[in-house]
């Protein structure tokens, strides 16, 4: 059966391609190096217009009108610049009452541009541009460490890893944030408290990576000004032990953090922590589709052991009863602490990992 | 020698590909009836990482061959044989598809009560959502609605307005607004249009935005004043959907070519089987369908053929099961769960969901929160239908659904819950209905597929509908209104000729009457005072025929809306006094 995948990888090439919604400009080259901030395209996504009928301002039917247009499209225009009609004292004149771009002309109608504002498409991850698609975006490689996670208030920064605490259940206070923190990207297991998050954002923290969120706090996370990435889910869960793993080994190194929207039921990119490795070779990129098979390491995604990790043991070939009463298709899994419990495929995600699987063969665990 | 009977009928392999899971599912013809007979399912995988349906395709068609015991695809790939004598492949394919995105729609027509309220609902029948709506009475200057547009970036333009003898200059001046806009938007990026206006205007419109992006033609959605005609229109539309997702998603070119082109918005093909149940049984009060999907839910009901289908892309029981929270106080969820949980156990449970939208509930507590936001679901969803149905419609009460002969309900977090009992009281707690009704479940996610399937043989649908792959649940009799004493009505049964006693029917509760599925027998009914069956108020009579099902005939005298008692000792007893009156039978 096909798996969904969450990527924890102490080492990848990774790759991610940055598109703009409409065609722009590409504000980099092949083979430039980028910094997750760094913009890679532009364009125009909230521009404000202003539609002139030069019919009316010159009392000519549309037609007549169209002819004494003396502007085309792309002309940059300043404030008072005439348009249509003819010069000298008296003659009725279309002037622009802005500066701005003549976008359009329809018949008669002139449509100015009066804005320009570029909205800027950032890496949101740092490496190399490995491909330009011209007017539309980039691909960017990084060879990095990957932990994935499956809700990201939608900021982006970089900034030196650093755990609170050494548990992966360790739960965010308020008494813990202190100005030492500041310009880190703090980790941790769980958050319920609301002082916790902001006082973070006065540090100011450069991100945080957590564990759950009280559902509660979401509303304020949304409006956090570091990026937050929540890696298991809402509640009290705390950070799986290979992503705490992961982030730990890499404690005090430069991370970027792109809690991008989206997740792994939203359809789009996971939100991400990417940490840069500086490898002389090219580490495999993560393999895009899985199944389910004994052997993989596996991540409980609901239920009591939410959050759990594994290495599937069986695949059961009859569908398991649980206590709600529901059958399904199921595998048999020995978590970290040598227990084995059935869980629902639908409730297991595979982890790209390869630590856990070395920490499992090496533990004794009973069938 | 008898000489072999010639062979009736297709065997068809139907796939529809969900936003959670894709079936693969097979019908044949056993002793001259179509049958279900087999169905393999497999994770969607239109999204990342994967991003191409056809992986989940050729998984469920791998299962649902290895289920059957006989091969389907063909060596060449995503292909299915053409059936053979020896039994291989199958004689056609379909397809159903709900697994994009929603479509970003901007509806323009003229007036708000007239074609705009139609194209409004001309786009509410198949998965697209309104990003932008203007007409006439727009305030806002035409610029602004120009950069709105460009703003927004809709996948598609759906222009409306003028009767074929109406309004010209206005829809023109509409359309010259279009055309600015369009030209502001790059080439690769521009909405496609669909016109649904003034017939006459069809060269007019050609002219002015024919050359700048796709522009299709559709009769108009609103003739005359008075008519509204949305068939031809939601045809089109499907077309235009499809081709719009498969652009943006790959293999969905690939999986209408193994269907030869019989491809279906599972919305189309679930409101096709709605229809279809109100022309070829006797339904005076017409059918009702849900379908409670992972991102969407869709309603329809049909009266005399007449069809009235609704989909809610922001009502689901996974990725769009926000939508449902954003319209909901946790109260309304909180008051079906017969657990005492903190709020904030399934405040969380909630949120999770839509994270791991294929995630299933293993403990009571856990499907208890499901089964409870699935009421929530259902039950805005049918809220928001109620404007949809036609004036042939009859409401006991403004509050109300109006009667329904027939309830169809489709969707795995309702089909497929661990016992009958709670598949029933979900129906019957969600959409709270009144009179007398028949529900049927559909166990086995077919509906889409006999939807899809009826274009090549209607029979497929009669066969398969009348067949044991629907649960006749039973029919629920629902008096609505109040009478002194409590005693709501009196009702007798008469059984293969035989009268039964009489039963003095109090409010306040379920009661279950045994009604074998396949059994009828007819009813005599007396309501006390105002209390209506759907005969009117006080009124009675004979019902003749009322089927049986599974829970036979079961009457729910909870009064409408139902109201569950706030605290939690008395709401426990409440909601599990209701199950123990199911979970007998």
């Amino acid at each position: 059966m096909i798996a969904p995948v969450s990527y924890i990888q102490p080492l990848t090439t990774l790759r991610r391609k940055r598109s703009l919604p409409v065609e722009g400009e590409v504000l980099v080259s092949l083979g430039a190096t980028v910094h997750s901030s760094d913009a890679v395209a532009r364009a125009n996504l909230q521009a404000k217009h202003l539609i002139l009928d030069a019919g009316r301002a010159l009392g000519l039917p549309p037609e007549r009108a169209n002819r004494m247009i003396q502007r085309s499209v792309g002309e940059k225009l300043e404030e008072g610049a005439i348009i249509a009609g003819r010069r000298g004292v008296g003659a009725r004149q279309l002037r622009a009452p802005a500066a701005g771009t003549i976008a359009a002309i329809s018949e008669s109608r002139v449509l100015l541009q009066v804005n320009d504002d570029s909205s800027f498409l950032r890496a949101r991850v740092p490496g190399v541009v490995i491909d330009v698609e011209p007017n539309r975006g980039v691909t960017i490689e990084c060879i990095c460490a990957l932990a994935q996670g499956v809700w990201g208030n939608g900021r982006l920064a970089d900034g030196f890893l650093q755990a609170v605490g050494t548990d992966r259940d360790q739960v965010l206070t308020a008494d813990q944030i202190d100005m030492s923190l500041r310009g880190v990207i703090l980790f941790v297991g769980r958050c319920e408290q609301r002082q916790a998050l902001e006082l973070a954002a006065q540090v100011p923290i450069r991100g945080l990576i957590i564990g759950s969120l009280s559902t509660r706090l979401m509303p304020i996370a949304k409006n956090l000004p570091y990026p937050l990435v929540v890696v298991e889910g809402f509640g009290t869960t705390p950070i799986n032990s290979d992503a705490f793993k992961l982030l730990s080994n890499h404690s005090g190194q430069q991370a970027t953090l792109n809690a991008q929207y989206g997740g792994p039921g939203g359809g789009s990119e996971r939100p991400e922590v990417i940490i840069p490795i500086k490898e002389a070779g090219r580490p495999p990129q993560p393999v895009a589709m899985q199944t389910f098979r004994i052997g993989q390491p596996v991540h409980v995604l609901s239920g009591p052991d939410k959050g759990s990790v594994g290495e599937i043991t069986a695949m059961l070939p009859a569908p398991t009863q649980y206590s709600s009463g529901l059958r399904a298709l199921s595998a048999e899994v020995a978590l970290e602490n040598g227990q084995l419990i059935n869980y629902p495929l639908a409730n297991l995600e595979l982890l790209g990992s390869i630590a856990l699987s070395m920490h499992l063969r090496n533990s004794a665990y009973d069938r | 020698m008898n000489k072999p009977a010639e062979r009736q009928g297709l065997s068809l392999v139907s796939v529809d590909v969900g936003s959670v899971s894709t079936r693969a599912q097979f019908f044949d013809i056993v002793e001259g009836r179509y049958r279900f007979l087999a169905a393999g399912e497999a994770p969607s995988t239109a999204n990342s990482p994967t991003q191409d349906v056809n992986v989940g395709v050729l998984e469920a068609l791998e299962q649902l061959q290895e289920f059957l015991g006989r091969t389907l695809i063909s060596q060449e790939g995503l292909h299915i044989s053409p059936e053979n004598e020896s039994g291989v492949g199958a004689n056609a394919v379909t397809t159903t598809f709900s697994g994009g995105p929603a479509l970003k729609v901007a509806v323009v027509g003229l007036l708000d009560e007239v074609s705009l309220t139609s194209v409004n609902k001309l786009v509410h029948s198949s998965y697209c959502r309104v990003v932008e709506n203007f007409g006439l009475n727009d305030r806002r200057k035409p610029e602004n609605i120009i950069d709105a547009i460009c703003q927004t970036l809709p996948d598609l333009i759906v222009l409306a307005g003028g009767t074929n003898r109406g309004a010209s200059r206005s829809v023109v001046r509409l359309a010259n607004y279009l055309a600015l806009a369009l030209k502001l938007i790059p080439e690769r990026e521009r909405p496609q249009v669909l016109f649904v206006g003034n017939e006459n205007l069809q060269e007019e419109i050609d002219n002015l935005l024919g050359a700048l992006t796709k522009l299709h033609h559709a009769p108009n959605i609103r003739p005359s004043l008075d008519v509204e005609y949305l068939e031809p229109a939601k045809d089109k539309l499907a077309e235009i959907y499809f081709n719009i997702q498969a652009d943006k998603l790959r293999g969905l070119e690939e999986l209408r070519h193994l269907a030869e082109g019989r491809f279906l918005p599972s919305a189309s093909a679930f409101g096709r089987v709605i229809r279809f149940l109100s022309t070829v049984i006797d339904a005076p009060k017409g059918i009702l369908g849900i379908d409670l999907g992972a991102a969407n839910t869709t309603v329809a009901s049909a009266f005399a053929g007449e069809l009235q289908l609704r989909v809610f892309p922001e009502l689901g029981m996974g990725s769009s099961l926000g939508g449902m929270m954003a319209e909901t106080h946790l109260s309304q969820i909180m008051r079906w769960i017969p657990f005492d949980l903190k709020e904030d156990v399934v405040l969380d449970y909630l949120y999770n969901k839509p994270l791991f939208p294929q995630s299933l509930p293993t403990t009571p507590e856990e499907l208890a929160i499901e089964q409870a936001a699935a009421r929530q679901v259902m039950r805005l969803a049918i809220g928001k239908s109620l404007p949809m149905f036609p004036r042939e419609a009859i409401y006991p009460l403004p509050s109300t659904v109006p009667w329904f002969d027939r309830i169809l309900v489709s969707g795995s977090t309702v089909a497929r819950a661990p016992r009958l009992e709670q598949s029933l009281l979900m129906i019957l707690d969600a959409l709270q209905p009144v009179g007398i009704a028949t529900i049927i479940l559909d166990q086995n996610n077919l509906v889409g597929a006999i939807g899809a399937g009826a274009e090549i043989d209607p029979v497929l649908a009669v066969h398969v509908l009348e067949s044991s792959a629907f649960m006749n649940l039973g029919t629920v009799i629902s008096p609505v209104g109040k009478a002194r004493g409590g005693l709501l009505m009196r009702i007798q049964l008469v059984r293969d000729g035989q009268k039964e006693p009489v039963i003095d029917v109090k409010e306040g509760g379920l009661q279950v009457i045994p009604l074998p599925a396949g059994k009828a027998a007819d009813l005599y009914v007396q309501p006390m005072q105002s209390v209506n069956i759907g005969l009117g108020p006080g009124r009675g009579g004979w019902v003749r025929r009322v089927v049986g099902g599974t829970y036979g005939l079961i009457i729910d005298t909870r009064g409408r809306p139902i109201q569950v008692p706030g605290a939690f000792n008395r709401r426990q007893e409440a909601l599990l006094s209701w199950q123990t009156a199911l979970s007998g039978f």
